[in-house]
């Protein structure tokens, strides 16, 4: 296809969400109508709600603000590329904050009820059966966040304009759930609920052909390869009589390996080797300078992170 | 003076310094320790020429 076709529109009104199927190859465009609007979004497997937008492993991956050419990835044992951020106008959003709640309203503002994204989420998600509990921490579009010196989070006001957007396109089929923040009494929307408009279009082979590739591996496991694979479907937990552990790489086994150092290698290890951690064990000092090593001469990425390389 | 130092590494730390090797990085476990030795040394004390040329 040499140019996006516009498949549906649509209106995210204050208050509101929008369960959206979006099919592999389709892209999602969430704009900004008033500017100043924080969207919280999350996404699960259309044919299989157990895979879903894992925001721990997207901001492991991508860091706290990912943006344009990086991904949203579904959580552990999955942990598969399920959405591409083709174009972000702003460049600012949040991986961090987990999607506001009714009880973060009533504890810090004694509404008894009051917008948040949390019940936003639940109320579009109903739509295709799914119940509150299934809401997972939201990808924040346009919000503006950090960490502060003393480790906490913080949001302030955001910058974005009219006709600014986040184009995010499926590389599964997918359920997505944008919605309007509820927050108007924070900085999240600069103290204001406004609509979002929502574009889906079919894309083009050029936007196709940004995607990077990304390793396909063995570890990314899906339910025929659980030992147990039924979803549970009454609340109660109780243990199972004939269960037997089967960790993996179980029992772990030391072996220990003697290394002759000369004097030369002694004055090395001694000048760098990690005291201030180890104190005199040697063994556990040159078993972590080994393994920084490793990390600093052949790891790819940032730690946990894989290696995305081009098409 | 040379010193025997008694690395204890599990199963899994073995399998990774193991396919190292199998890379060519080095003929075996205790010439891949003394090169990992050698170059995170180096490294550290490039850090420090810069540190101090600063």
């Amino acid at each position: 296809m040499t140019s996006r076709q516009i498949i549906s529109e649509f209106i995210l009104e204050p208050g509101t969400g929008k369960a959206i199927e979006l099919l592999k190859g389709q892209i999602l465009r969430i704009e900004q109508v008033e500017g100043g609007q924080c969207a919280d979004f999350n996404c699960f497997n259309l044919h299989d709600y157990k895979e879903f937008m894992h925001c721990g492993r997207t901001r492991t991956v991508h860091g706290f603000h990912p943006t344009t050419g990086t991904f949203m990835w579904s959580a552990p044992p999955r942990e598969r590329a399920m959405l591409y951020i083709l174009e972000d106008t702003v460049g600012r959003n949040d991986v961090l904050f987990p999607r506001c709640s009714a009880y973060v309203y009533e504890a810090a503002y004694g509404f008894a009820v009051h917008t948040n994204c949390h019940d936003i989420q639940a109320e579009a998600q109903r739509e295709y059966g799914l119940t509150p509990d299934d809401v997972h921490d939201s990808f924040n579009l346009f919000m503006c966040t950090g960490v502060d010196e003393d480790g906490h989070a913080f949001m302030t006001r955001q910058t974005s304009k009219p006709g600014d957007y986040v184009d995010l396109l499926a590389l599964m089929d997918v359920l997505t759930v944008p919605n309007v923040c509820g927050a108007d009494v924070m900085k999240t929307s600069n103290f204001a609920l406004k609509p979002l408009k929502l574009t889906v279009s079919a894309a083009s082979d050029v936007d196709l052909a940004k995607v990077p590739s990304v390793p396909i591996l063995a570890s990314q496991r899906t339910p025929k390869d659980f030992r147990n694979p039924i979803i549970k479907t009454d609340r109660p937990l109780r243990r199972d009589p004939a269960y037997k552990a089967e960790f993996p790489n179980t029992p772990i086994v030391i072996t220990e390996l003697p290394i002759r150092l000369t004097r030369e290698e002694v004055a090395m290890f001694n000048a760098v080797k990690r005291t201030d951690i180890y104190g005199d064990d040697d063994a556990a000092a040159l078993r972590d300078l080994l393994f920084s090593w490793w990390e600093e001469r052949f790891l790819q990425a940032h730690a946990g992170a894989p290696a995305i390389g081009n098409p | 003076m040379t010193k025997i130092v008694k690395l204890r590494l599990n199963q899994q730390q073995l399998e990774l310094i193991d396919r190292t090797i199998a890379q060519g990085v080095a003929v075996d476990r205790e010439t891949l320790v003394r090169l990992a030795l050698r170059e995170y040394a180096a490294a550290r004390k490039a850090d420090t020429v810069v540190e101090t040329a600063r």
